[in-house]
């Protein structure tokens, strides 16, 4: 069985913001990590391959500084990992980055099949759950997104049953191979990089393939190939806010008191409250 | 203004204002930018020759370059006005069906629809797919919706990727909206990707403010990134239809006006001959006596001051007096304390309710930037300096264990109970 999961390297979000005086991005002491999601997903890739055998391929699109997240995806138990990076890649929405990752792919499929791509359910630091759905569509495979867990895989069959989440609960899904799964934090728990792995991980050579490489098209690679554009980066809306009662200063009952009053100073605060809030 | 060895004025990132988008790399025809070791981008001035296109792709005027005798394009005049993409016209929004009903976001959508229609001049569309739907169309019509196109195929009848993915893009291509929204639940979320691709447009997840510019008739579509720490306006110029998805709660519910009309269109269908997925079972999530907290009126909110069992009893009553459920922010979930299903933020759920009290929320970027819609928010947190006292309408600072009895007794007083 050979697995293809696909890797962003991603700013650590809780330490992005924009400096309320400059209006300019703080970026100063952000690390760059893993897409947690993706780490989940190749664990589950990865204990695929411990269960049925096979073989795992990790991808990832970025700057050559990227390759720090495929020397920890070869310290988790991929056997291949290749670094997708060049120019004419840069500045790639969800639609340019699926073709990107799909062409790789294409190219993988030729030494050996793919039956299963992997991707985390979303990235951190876009947050758009896009590029899972378009190399699944690129691809023509079978798509299962928000992935709980894998019931099973039957390669005789070319089938696969998986537990994914939707609306107000899981549904039990099945359906042919090559699938692409997108995973949820519950699908599995990443393991520690045993020390041996972890070792040969950071001497390893990472390849690299550049658009012509992967004989990609540059019309639909990159800045080129991305339909959206950014028009403005701005910080979120500030929210209004109203006092604040000292419970040190004013003693819990005088508090809670002038807090309510606050409150019941809108007019029909207190008889939505006693409706329960029906109109 | 610096110049190089050969005398040319260059270009100069402005390293506090770059974002690291790499766009400037890839626009510069000659290579002369690359990520500095920081990962932000730097111009080679050696190589650099002047033509300043870097400084007209970058989206945040994160390059400084003066050239002698060109007049510096504002961001406006690089926005070209857009004559639009000529044969496409209309507003859609995708019509969700859960239990043979609309789901609330979509209607909500439609009141957006109604808006941005009415701006553009043009009407508003219905994408409705499913097997025994159509009646939906009335509740659409009711929600300012003027012409619904319908699919209908018994592989339809219930959610699959690849069927509804292939049916949507269909009706895309035959009906031709300049704008398609669609609710960024779970199913709109792994539709959205699919039919995008398909039709090669621009997709933007997640929106939290759509509208019209003026001048280019281009749909503005705003979002929280970076884990809600900025915000990023998109826009999506030669691709039709420009597609964004929108959080349930994001949009008010329009009006209802009942008995309102519109006109109903079929179009045919046939799966693609492959094998389909089967759905071999579904499990409905227990929402364990309480309701759904996207739904609720009033949410009490346990946050990492009170991650503790003990409290829940406190935090339930409260719940129950002011009629809303108990919610939580992520660390109470990941505590193992309250199930997903109750979690709050951009990882949980956005919430719009009339009343929100938060009690030990501190108020992170993530937790914030999903109760924005929150009508009134009651912070209660011992730490008078927590973010979350910037946001709320009212707060109380103190320990949560004293404060909440107190403010049952008294609130149960002012209620007459």
């Amino acid at each position: 069985m050979h697995s293809v999961c696909c890797i962003k390297q991603v700013p650590d979000t809780a330490e992005v913001r924009i400096d309320p005086d400059t209006n300019t991005l703080v970026r100063a002491g952000v690390e760059s990590i893993s897409n947690p999601y993706d780490i989940v997903a190749l664990e589950e890739a990865v204990s695929l391959k411990d269960r049925y055998g096979g073989r795992v391929t990790a991808l990832c699109m970025g700057p050559p500084q990227a390759e720090h997240s495929l020397r920890e995806a070869l310290s988790l138990g991929a056997d291949r990992v290749i670094l997708l990076s060049d120019r004419a890649f840069a500045g790639a929405d969800t639609l340019a980055t699926s073709y990107t990752l799909s062409k790789a792919m294409e190219k993988l499929a030729k030494e050996h099949p793919i039956d299963l791509v992997f991707c985390g359910k979303q990235a951190i630091d876009g947050d758009t759950a896009q590029t899972g759905p378009g190399i699944a569509t690129r691809l023509d495979c079978t798509q299962f997104t928000y992935v709980l867990k894998v019931d099973w895989v039957d390669l005789q069959k070319r089938q696969i049953q998986v537990t994914r989440k939707r609306e107000g609960g899981r549904e039990v899904i099945r359906g042919p191979l090559p699938a692409l799964l997108t995973a949820e934090l519950e699908l599995a728990v990443p393991r520690r990089a045993p020390l041996p792995l972890l070792i040969s991980s950071l001497q390893a050579q990472v390849e690299a393939w550049d658009a012509k490489i992967l004989e990609a098209s540059l019309n639909e690679l990159g800045i080129k190939g991305s339909p959206t554009w950014v028009r403005a980066i701005t910080s979120p809306p500030a929210r209004e806010g109203g006092p604040a009662f000292d419970v040190s200063r004013e003693g819990e009952a005088q508090a809670v008191s002038m807090a309510l009053d606050t409150l019941m100073d809108e007019k029909g605060f207190l008889s939505k409250l006693l409706k329960r809030w029906e109109a | 203004m610096a110049k190089n060895s050969k005398g040319i004025e260059v270009a100069e990132i402005l390293q506090d204002k770059c974002i690291a988008c790499q766009i400037c790399i890839g626009e510069c025809p000659v290579g002369a930018i690359d990520l500095s070791p920081e990962g932000l981008a730097l111009v080679d001035p050696e190589l650099c020759i002047g033509c300043g296109k870097c400084q007209e792709s970058c989206p945040v005027e994160a390059v400084k370059f003066e050239r002698a005798g060109k007049k510096e394009l504002s961001r406006e005049d690089r926005g070209m006005p857009s004559e639009g993409v000529p044969g496409y016209e209309g507003v859609a929004v995708f019509i969700e069906v859960q239990d043979g009903e609309g789901v609330q976001v979509s209607w909500e959508l439609m009141g957006k629809a109604r808006e941005l229609a009415e701006k553009l001049s043009t009407r508003v569309l219905g994408f409705l797919l499913g097997e025994g739907v159509d009646h939906i169309a009335r509740e659409a019509f009711a929600h300012g919706c003027d012409e619904v196109h319908v699919s209908e195929h018994e592989v339809l009848a219930s959610y699959r990727s690849a069927p509804y993915g292939h049916a949507l893009t269909r009706l895309c291509e035959r009906v031709k909206p300049e704008i398609l929204l669609m609710g960024a639940t779970h199913q709109g979320r792994d539709l959205a990707g699919v039919v995008a691709t398909h039709l090669k447009t621009g997709l933007t997840a997640d929106c939290t403010g759509l509208t019209i510019e003026d001048r280019t008739r281009l749909l503005l579509m705003t979002r929280p990134t970076f884990g809600g720490n900025i915000m990023a306006t998109i826009y999506c110029e030669h691709r039709r239809p420009q597609m964004s998805t929108v959080r349930p709660m994001v949009m008010k519910l329009p009006e209802r006006t009942p008995g309102r009309e519109g006109r109903k269109v079929f179009h045919e269908w046939a799966p693609p001959p492959v094998e389909l997925p089967h759905i071999v079972e579904f499990m409905g999530d227990a929402l364990e006596g309480g309701m759904d907290i996207v739904q609720s009126a009033a949410l009490v909110v346990a946050g990492r001051g009170a991650c503790d069992p003990e409290a829940f009893h406190l935090l339930q009553e409260l719940a129950e007096v002011v009629g809303g459920t108990l919610a939580c922010s992520r660390p109470v979930v990941e505590a193992g304390l309250l199930p997903y299903e109750r979690q709050v933020g951009q990882t949980g759920k956005t919430v719009a309710p009339k009343l929100y009290i938060a009690v030990g929320v501190s108020g992170a970027i993530q937790h914030l930037v999903a109760i924005q819609g929150a009508e009134k928010i009651v912070a209660i947190n011992p730490d008078p300096n927590a973010p979350i006292f910037k946001v709320a309408d009212v707060g109380i600072v103190g320990d949560y264990a004293r404060v909440i009895p107190e403010f049952i007794n008294q609130l149960k007083n002012r209620m007459g109970a």
